[in-house]
């Protein structure tokens, strides 16, 4: 397991490398506003232009530009400064990450505890009134758009517009603190983006957890425990749901690394000041070093999130093995 | 069957009932929210605050810049108002007349308008750490750090090289002394200038170039490229963000997150006309979505919003129908206008330009950004607010022009100039009836966000019934700006979503920039249809050393009527801003910024 702990880890600054460095190229590839020419104002004269320019890094060429900019990040863990404010992107990233990782833990949760459930009362009761509700529903909440449904939720739920004032709404997650230092403001701001981001993996967890109940439960080994006259309930969940929940592990890192690069559209419409938030203002202004620094974070907790999963997923099927 | 049938209608009856409420509370930046609806205030008076009380500010984004030096948008110029004082500013119902704020009276000008001397109050203390009484000599540190390359001013060079000693180059060294600015006492400074341009000069004191900036403070962040001065900015108004009382360093504001703004502790009112009736005001940032914010703030307490833009047109309707007196509307000061590029294929032809411009029809594109009540049909580059404007022949002017008379567009005028420019150039591809028949596609760079993108959409429809093909891309405003529209060798034929408002009260702000020759740049051009016209140029040159009055008016009323004559643009409308606030919340928006005076609004 060590060895391919440690490969895994190697491959990850590889592939790190990689994205910093396609990141730079589309950066550079597609027409982005001018972040020069943005802070310069209305009617910059040449000087000017030129003196942003120099003071940002951008007179020279982008793979000088890259060298340096790598050199800075393997040996001093410098992100850089934002074209825009010129506040250091490694702390506005920090700064930002415990607002996403409630958002996206939260959400996880959310999603788990609607989710599983969900599949196995769905494949229980397969072809019932309840399955079709279920999955009905699952459809509708996979087809929603996270935005859309953020919206109806605030027009329909919060305390300021709602129809029906019951949460916290848009604004409500202050600019200072996180969820430990401010619980009592965190998490009433928290409930609506929870659920509205929760929906559609909620569905689509549900979907699969039945799809995979359902087949694990016409398995050989399954009829044998019931011949040995084992309870129902005992059948299900110690033999069927064991089963077929392991691929859930698989995909719950997945979506949750995703998740911490920052989930925008959520935290957009609920103007929550996460990651995603920055990286979406910082796309917005062409501000290259918050681009690549929110999109190497994003990346780093992709691949060690699926390195953390195949690792449990060794100790969840014994049949696994690196 | 049956209980399949009742499960399907069960989740189209959910389905359904979940999209109408959606259609209910989306933004809609479409059109049709012009005529017939109740019109709201259009400021005239203040109504007298009550001092106290806290406001909530929903913003889109963030200032550009806390340093007053380099501070040039809206948002930005809000904040500044609000914590710092310069020598002159504008009073919320008056955007023409500037009165003396840190200035004791008008500025002297000399005879041969190369003087301008103006004496300060005394006594007009910064807040802490800085703690001491403002001097003049701050207010010429001010100007000699904007010229500089560490704090990199957009404007500075274009409104002030006349100033004697300014850098040849500004922006491109240290900061360095300006021998044309003198302080021969603590209360008086003495502009000198090279030129006879007085009369410009002393209408841009009102910038934020000339809040006081103390050196032995400031100088020490100045020294880096760019400058930390903006975490350090130092107060001298009523109010102040949030600091650090020793080091002066700004705690108060969070980038992309909030601003906290409180009372300046060492403000003095009765060296200040600003009533200050607040007691702190929270911004809010990141509030996009100004569908949701501007309702926020219309059911919300003690809300304003928004410094994106007015409120939709279907919230705004809505406002105007149930909470008029929630919606305040003001003059934005600025042309929005379709620029052609001049240079290239086939509008360096005037007839073509003529013809375009006559036949568009610029209700409907009024009608993208919500109708007659979000402002009037624009018939030049002089818009209502600016001195010039009456002179120019107010919302007529340049109408004599026939291509310019009717807002609906005048198909005989269009196929008039189109036959004309036939006439002229016989290989153009214009058939009989007047229509452009090339099958060349035209580069087109439009904005990708309503409503712009709807006016660049109702444009291209336009051009299409008059025969032409546009290769029609859209792109983020800002690299509209600044990758295309703005750097002259892209060749973009039409740029559909541009326009120029007021840097002050003064026509040659308006026209000054956008349409001298003089001003073409490679990068960060402004005179987006490049237009070069050597008797408009000569005219603005004498015109720019008139002095402030009727003449100056006159002078640029003709020059405005000048560039009309050439075509270079479509005018379309003179914007009205519509700020929206809470029922318990005395709005103020300042006419010269065209955004919300936090000196003057107040919580009832």
């Amino acid at each position: 397991m060590l060895p391919f702990i440690i490969r895994r880890l190697l491959w990850m600054v590889v592939l790190l490398l990689v994205i910093s460095f396609l990141t730079y190229i589309i950066f550079y590839t597609l027409p982005a506003a001018d972040p020069a020419a943005l802070r310069a104002g209305r009617q910059p004269t040449p000087e000017l232009l030129a003196s942003i320019k120099k003071s940002l890094g951008l007179d020279k060429p982008w793979y000088i530009q890259y060298l340096k900019y790598l050199q800075r990040l393997v040996f001093h863990f410098d992100f850089g400064y934002s074209y825009q404010n010129q506040v250091s992107v490694k702390s506005q990233i920090f700064d930002r990450l415990p607002a996403t990782a409630a958002l996206a833990v939260g959400a996880a949760i959310v999603w788990l505890l609607i989710g599983i459930p969900v599949g196995i009362i769905s494949a229980i009761k397969r072809g019932t009134w309840m399955d079709r509700i279920a999955m009905g529903g699952a459809l509708v909440a996979i087809s929603a758009p996270v935005y859309w449904l953020g919206l109806v939720s605030l027009y329909l739920f919060s305390k300021d517009l709602g129809k029906i004032p019951l949460f916290e709404g848009q604004g409500a997650y202050p600019s200072s603190g996180n969820i430990f230092t401010k619980p009592g403001e965190v998490i009433p701001a928290l409930i609506m983006p929870w659920f509205v981001l929760a929906a559609s993996f909620a569905a689509i967890y549900a979907r699969f957890l039945r799809g995979n109940l359902l087949e694990t439960m016409s398995e050989d080994y399954i009829r044998t425990a019931r011949s040995k006259g084992l309870r129902e309930r005992t059948v299900v969940f110690k033999h069927g749901v064991r089963s077929a929940i392991t691929p859930i592990v698989t995909i719950l890192g997945l979506d949750l690394g995703i998740l911490l690069g920052g989930a925008i559209l959520t935290e957009t419409v609920f103007n929550i000041p996460g990651v995603g938030r920055l990286a979406f203002d910082a796309i917005q202004k062409s501000d290259l070093p918050t681009v690549q620094g929110t999109v190497l974070m994003g990346a780093f907790f992709i691949i060690i999130l699926n390195l953390v999963v195949d690792v449990v997923y060794a100790f969840l099927d014994p049949r696994v093995r690196y | 069957m049956r209980r399949s049938v009742r499960w399907t209608l069960f989740v189209s009856v959910v389905t359904a009932l979940a999209m109408f409420v959606a259609a209910c509370g989306g933004s809609d930046n479409g059109g049709g929210g012009g005529g017939g609806s109740k019109t709201a205030a259009v400021q005239t008076k203040i109504a007298q605050g009550k001092k106290g009380g806290n406001l909530t500010y929903l913003a889109a984004g963030d200032v550009d810049y806390l340093d007053t030096g380099q501070t040039y948008y809206t948002f930005g110029y809000m904040v500044a108002y609000a914590t710092n004082r310069m020598l002159y500013s504008f009073k919320p119902t008056d955007s023409i007349h500037p009165v003396p704020d840190l200035a004791t009276g008008p500025p002297e000008i000399s005879a041969d308008n190369k003087t301008i001397t103006v004496h300060i109050k005394p006594g007009i203390k910064y807040a802490p750490p800085v703690n001491r009484v403002v001097t003049t000599k701050d207010i010429k540190y001010a100007f000699e750090r904007a010229f500089s390359k560490e704090v990199p001013s957009g404007y500075a060079g274009a409104y002030f090289s006349s100033i004697a000693g300014t850098p040849d180059k500004p922006n491109s060294g240290d900061v360095k002394p300006i021998s044309g600015i003198e302080t021969p006492d603590d209360t008086t400074i003495v502009f000198k200038l090279k030129t006879a341009e007085a009369p410009l000069v002393s209408q841009a004191l009102v910038m934020p170039i000339t809040t006081p900036v103390p050196e032995e403070y400031a100088s020490k962040f100045d020294k880096s490229t760019p400058s930390k001065f903006d975490q350090y900015q130092s107060f001298t108004g009523p109010y102040m963000v949030k600091n650090d009382p020793t080091t002066g360093k700004v705690t108060g504001r969070v980038p992309g997150k909030s601003i906290e703004i409180v009372r300046n502790p060492n403000w003095d009112a009765k060296t200040d006309y600003r009533p200050a009736y607040l007691d702190s005001i929270k911004i809010e940032e990141g509030n996009d979505d100004l569908a949701t914010a501007s309702r926020r703030a219309l059911n919300g307490q003690s809300t304003v919003c928004c410094d994106a833009g007015s409120p939709p047109a279907q919230v705004l309707k809505q406002a105007l129908a149930r909470q008029k007196n929630q919606v305040i509307f003001v003059a934005s000061g600025g042309t929005r206008y379709i620029a052609f590029d001049t240079k290239v294929k086939p509008f360096d032809n005037i007839n073509i330009r003529k013809a375009i411009i006559a036949a568009s029809n610029r209700n409907a594109l009024r009608l993208t950004r919500g109708g007659a009540i979000l402002g009037d049909i624009a018939t030049g580059w002089i818009p209502p607010g600016i001195p010039g404007f009456e002179e120019a022949g107010g919302l007529k002017q340049n109408t004599d022009l026939d291509y310019l008379a009717n807002p609906n567009g005048d198909p005989a005028v269009s196929k008039k100039y189109m036959l004309a420019a036939k006439k002229d150039d016989p290989s153009l591809p214009i058939d009989a009836n007047g229509k452009w028949s090339g099958g060349e596609k035209i580069l087109t760079i439009a904005t990708n966000a309503d409503p712009g993108k709807k006016t660049a959409e109702v444009f291209q429809g336009q051009m299409q019934d008059l025969g032409f093909k546009l290769n029609f891309r859209i792109v983020p405003q800002d690299t509209l700006y600044t990758k295309f529209c703005g750097v002259p060798k892209q060749n973009v034929a039409i740029c559909p979503n541009v326009g120029w408002f007021k840097d002050f009260a003064d026509p040659q702000s308006m026209l000054d920039a956008t349409f001298n020759g003089k001003n073409i740049l490679q990068q960060g051009n402004v005179n987006w249809p490049q237009l070069n016209d050597p008797q408009i140029n000569s005219a603005m040159k004498a015109a720019s050393t008139t002095p402030v009055g009727t003449e100056r008016n006159q002078a640029w009323a003709k020059i405005g009527h000048m560039i009309a004559e050439q075509a270079p643009a479509i005018p379309w409308i003179w914007d009205k801003t519509a700020s929206v606030g809470s029922a318990n919340v005395n709005q103020v928006v300042n006419g010269y910024d065209t955004a919300h005076d936090l000196n003057f609004t107040s919580i009832k």
